[in-house]
């Protein structure tokens, strides 16, 4: 038993450094200073000046829109892709998944801005951002579910087709239950990937459309103001709330369950 | 070019799915059923504009940033194709220089999430079935803020007034030491790259983790295996996909890594992606930018398939 | 079907709509608002934070921007690109607003691409308290470079993380001009600031007007603008100091701003309403009353607020005017010599 608590004691320890300063942003997105240095008092003007800025809302607005739509394409595109490696053994493939994630990520986002503009004739926007997201969430979703996906006993999907069972109904009701907390967590990881990206999609925003990311940099300048705080903190609600609801309406999505 | 690295996270699968690739006709248009979509996209929107990218690093800069034509009216104006960019990288120790340096920083980076993430994702992975999803949660929750704030937050914690910084220097003090400055500074950049890569870490080894068989950590046991044996001869083998998957999720990223170094980092932090970025963003240098970046490429798939060669001697041994 | 509703988001664009592509926080939002009452359209912005930035997106071939308010520099760039649209000044009735002294500039002689909007100066910023207790010379920039002052200073400096920035004041220091491309002297400046960079902080061009306010950072190389902020804040929060702003003597750089009209914007119109709109006096010194920056409309004095007026970074006197240099653009060779110097200057 010494043994579990010990990793008890470090699992807390690694619970607090992500957490501590987590609790100072949200902390200070009630300080009543507009720097974000030392505690001065309770204040709910930033969330008052948030809900009044129309630009940071709008930035939020595409920050998500984007994020659902890229992280869902992603997660099919990369499930596909973690199956085909595993499965069929497809080198190229294999190549092409794990490279974009094997580069700095400042070289996509100018080689596909180079791409959209000067190949496609794009209008940089909401779509080229969108685009952008998945080509490199496609990756991390493929080695989540690939790391699933080894070493399981392959026993099983040999034995469902010795029983007959197509490729199709092998998918549905073994390769994808067993697969699933993959895709889940390769699904949390793209969105939480796209949400965040800033170096592509600075690259690959075009005029009038900003995300929340682009837009705190753009307030960076001026020194960041607890509004900031203010938008983060509502932003973690609005992703657990997400999730919670994901875990009461689909249970089957999020338990993992092998 | 034949993806060396991604062998090192592949390995272990190649030897299993042999039996299973039977080339009938159905076989193979699943093959492409399955692999032909990702196939599809990726080649448009990552190996061309790769491509269109590589092209970039033979050409010539344009006088006012971008790429010099590749052909001109102009017999003044260079243009065409060149090895300009690479004669300048290989002549000049100092690029090379930061190219190592940034290595250290993404190795040290790796090594102690690796070191965080294994206890968390192996409690996590034991405990009970109810309890997990919310663990997971737990891990992933602070990513969902912005990853600009979650670095400015490392500020106010490392800045010279906070509590950490006022007990390690009253500490140091104590000890009879100079105070030291926590923020801007090389420890200020690593502490902030294993905060932001830290989850990257966590979850695949978590899911590599979860599926383990625990009946063979019983049977270790039954044969008289202490728990270190039972960890360090069942578990950590078992593990090691997990580990090469969580390590190149925070390996690499690292390596491009621009922003952390540019808002908590000293006066000597700079690291390949700031270089990298100061061609398109600062020196309007786009061809010598896109040859830094290729040869950064290289570099990673050097160290992987170094670290693949390293994991297929160790892995012998489990 | 994802797609098809992005697409339209895409093109979703309102018939009369000003694309205006400037800096962060420079344009105050009730200017705005008055200019979309006056002209009966929107005005939608995209902000930089960088010339450079800005350039790289543009070369890129990001489109579709009315109205850019690039820096002298990147103006000259911009015009030697043919990315610009010459100005008609019958539409201009205000440009006689304009302080002579701002007007055919370098970069573009006759204005027939641009019209000045404002300045900012890259100067000294300290902490008045602290640097009257440690007795330092804040007229020169020895007090950045010389480690016979930066010893009392030590990790209590930031200079701007900007290339061309940094290399101007040590050329200034150093008694040659910010645009002296004479690579001997570059490597005097660069061990010069190898010799200063121990006892500096941080290069930082983001985080510096924080740490002034906060007291953490006592003495900057930076932005008037910048400058005037922390000490906006400053005052706010009831700090026991002031931020004050100096001109160093051996001169410094000064960032004219000024509105050029680019040649993928759709609303030339629009664009030239809105320049005359901000040549009105009263439009522009409200944003010297916000930001601090300044100002080279004539007519914009009577209402800029007094103490604001006074504040020699934001109008220096004539004495000084006349040691501030606008920076020149480098050539692709020049650029890559000084990224080079750069990169020495980060890793040593």
């Amino acid at each position: 038993m010494r043994r579990g608590m010990g990793l008890w004691a470090a699992a807390l320890a690694v619970y607090a450094f992500l957490y501590v300063p987590l609790a100072i942003v949200v902390a200070y997105s009630f300080n009543d200073s507009r720097l974000n240095a030392e505690w001065v008092g309770f204040t709910w003007h930033w969330y008052d000046v948030l809900l009044h800025d129309e630009a940071m809302l709008a930035a939020a607005g595409n920050s998500l829109l984007i994020a659902l739509i890229s992280s869902l394409v992603a997660t099919v595109l990369g499930t596909m892709a973690g199956i085909a490696i595993h499965r069929y053994n497809l080198k190229s493939l294999t190549f092409m998944v794990l490279t974009p994630v094997a580069m700095p990520e400042i070289l996509l986002g100018v080689s596909l801005l180079l791409f959209f503009i000067q190949v496609l004739n794009l209008t940089l926007g909401m779509l080229s951002i969108v685009l952008a997201h998945i080509t490199f969430s496609i990756g991390f979703v493929a080695v989540i579910v690939r790391a699933r996906l080894a070493g399981m006993d392959e026993s099983i999907f040999e034995a469902a087709r010795d029983l007959g069972a197509s490729p199709w109904e092998t998918f549905r009701y073994i390769t994808f239950p067993l697969i699933l907390p993959g895709v889940v967590a390769g699904w949390l990881m793209a969105f939480t990937l796209s949400i965040d990206d800033f170096v592509i999609t600075f690259f690959t925003a075009g005029v009038g459309v900003s995300t929340l990311p682009l837009h705190i940099y753009s307030m960076i300048k001026i020194a960041v103001t607890p509004e900031v705080n203010a938008v983060s903190t509502l932003l973690m609600l609005l992703t657990l709330t997400m999730i919670v609801l994901a875990a009461r309406f689909a249970p089957d999505a999020l338990k993992g369950k092998v | 070019m034949r993806s060396s690295w991604a062998g090192a996270t592949m390995r272990g699968c190649f030897c299993v799915t042999e039996s299973l690739r039977k080339s009938t006709p159905a076989a193979r248009l699943n093959r492409y059923l399955v692999g032909g979509p990702p196939f599809l996209f990726l080649l448009l929107f990552f190996v061309v504009p790769g491509f269109i990218m590589v092209l970039a690093s033979f050409r010539y800069p344009g006088e006012f940033g971008g790429l010099a034509p590749l052909s001109a009216a102009d017999p003044n104006i260079l243009q065409g194709l060149t090895l300009e960019t690479y004669r300048f990288f290989f002549s000049d120790p100092i690029y090379s220089q930061v190219f190592v340096k940034s290595i250290f920083m993404a190795l040290a980076t790796t090594l102690i999430c690796l070191t965080m993430a294994y206890p968390l994702a192996l409690l996590i992975a034991r405990s009970p079935k109810k309890s997990r999803d919310l663990m997971v949660l737990l891990v992933i929750l602070p990513f969902a803020s912005n990853f600009l704030i979650r670095v400015y937050a490392w500020m106010i914690v490392l800045g010279p007034q906070s509590a950490l910084s006022q007990l390690v220097n009253g500490l140091l003090q104590g000890l009879g030491m100079e105070p030291v400055r926590l923020l801007f500074s090389p420890f200020a950049v690593l502490v902030a790259m294993v905060y932001v890569h830290l989850p990257f870490m966590v979850l695949p080894l978590y899911t590599n983790l979860e599926k383990h068989d625990p009946a063979l950590l019983d049977a270790a046991q039954d044969l008289g295996a202490s728990a270190w044996q039972r960890f360090w001869r069942v578990t950590f083998p078992l593990s090691l996909p997990g580990i090469f998957s969580g390590s190149a999720l925070v390996f690499i990223p690292v390596l491009g890594m621009f922003a952390v170094p540019d808002i908590l980092g000293g006066t000597g932090d700079m690291l390949i992606g700031n270089l990298i970025k100061e061609q398109f963003l600062g020196t309007r240098d786009w061809p010598f930018g896109s040859t830094l970046s290729i040869m950064l490429t290289i570099a990673v798939l050097l160290i992987a398939w170094f670290a693949a060669k390293l994991a297929g001697r160790r892995g012998s041994y489990a | 079907m994802a797609f098809v509703f992005l697409v339209q988001l895409n093109c979703a664009h309102a018939e009369d709509m000003l694309h205006l592509y400037n800096w962060n926080n420079y344009i105050s939002g009730e200017t705005i608002a008055r200019f979309e009452a006056q002209c009966g359209c929107r005005v939608e912005q995209d902000y930089y934070s960088d010339n450079e930035e800005m350039l790289a997106k543009l070369a890129a071939g990001a489109a579709g921007y009315d109205l850019i308010v690039p820096t002298g520099n990147a103006v000259e760039a911009l015009i030697r690109q043919n990315a610009l649209r010459p100005l008609d000044k019958s539409l201009l009735p205000n440009l006689h607003n304009i302080d002579p002294a701002y007007l055919n500039t370098l970069f573009d002689r006759g204005n027939r691409y641009s019209v000045p909007y404002a300045y900012t100066l890259t100067l000294i910023g300290y902490n008045s308290e602290k640097i009257r207790e440690l007795d330092l010379p804040v007229d020169s920039w020895a007090v950045v470079f010389e480690p016979r002052y930066l010893e009392k200073l030590k990790g209590r400096v930031t200079v701007l993380d900007s290339q061309r920035e940094l290399l101007a004041a040590a050329l200034k220091y150093l008694g040659y001009s910010v645009n002296d491309t004479d690579e001997a002297h570059w490597k005097q400046a660069r061990d010069l600031i190898i010799r200063a960079k121990p006892y500096w902080a941080a290069f930082n061009a983001s985080s510096y007007i924080k740490e002034l306010t906060v007291g953490n950072i006592w003495l900057v190389h930076g932005y008037s603008n910048d400058i005037f902020q922390a000490d906006l804040d400053a005052q706010k929060a009831g700090r026991g100091f002031r931020i004050v702003a100096s001109i160093p003597g051996e001169g410094a750089v000064l960032a004219l701003d000024s509105m050029v009209l680019h040649k993928s914007g759709p609303r030339p119109d629009l664009a030239h309403r809105f320049i005359d709109f901000m040549l009105d006096g009263r439009n522009s010194a409200e944003l010297t009353n916000l930001i601090g920056s300044g100002n080279p409309n004539r007519d914009a004095l009577q209402y800029i607020r007094p103490e604001v007026a006074q504040n020699p970074a934001v109008f220096p006197g004539k004495a000084q005017q006349a040691r501030l240099e606008m920076l020149r653009d480098l050539d692709r060779h020049q650029r890559r010599v000084l990224s080079r110097i750069w990169t020495e200057i980060k890793l040593r």
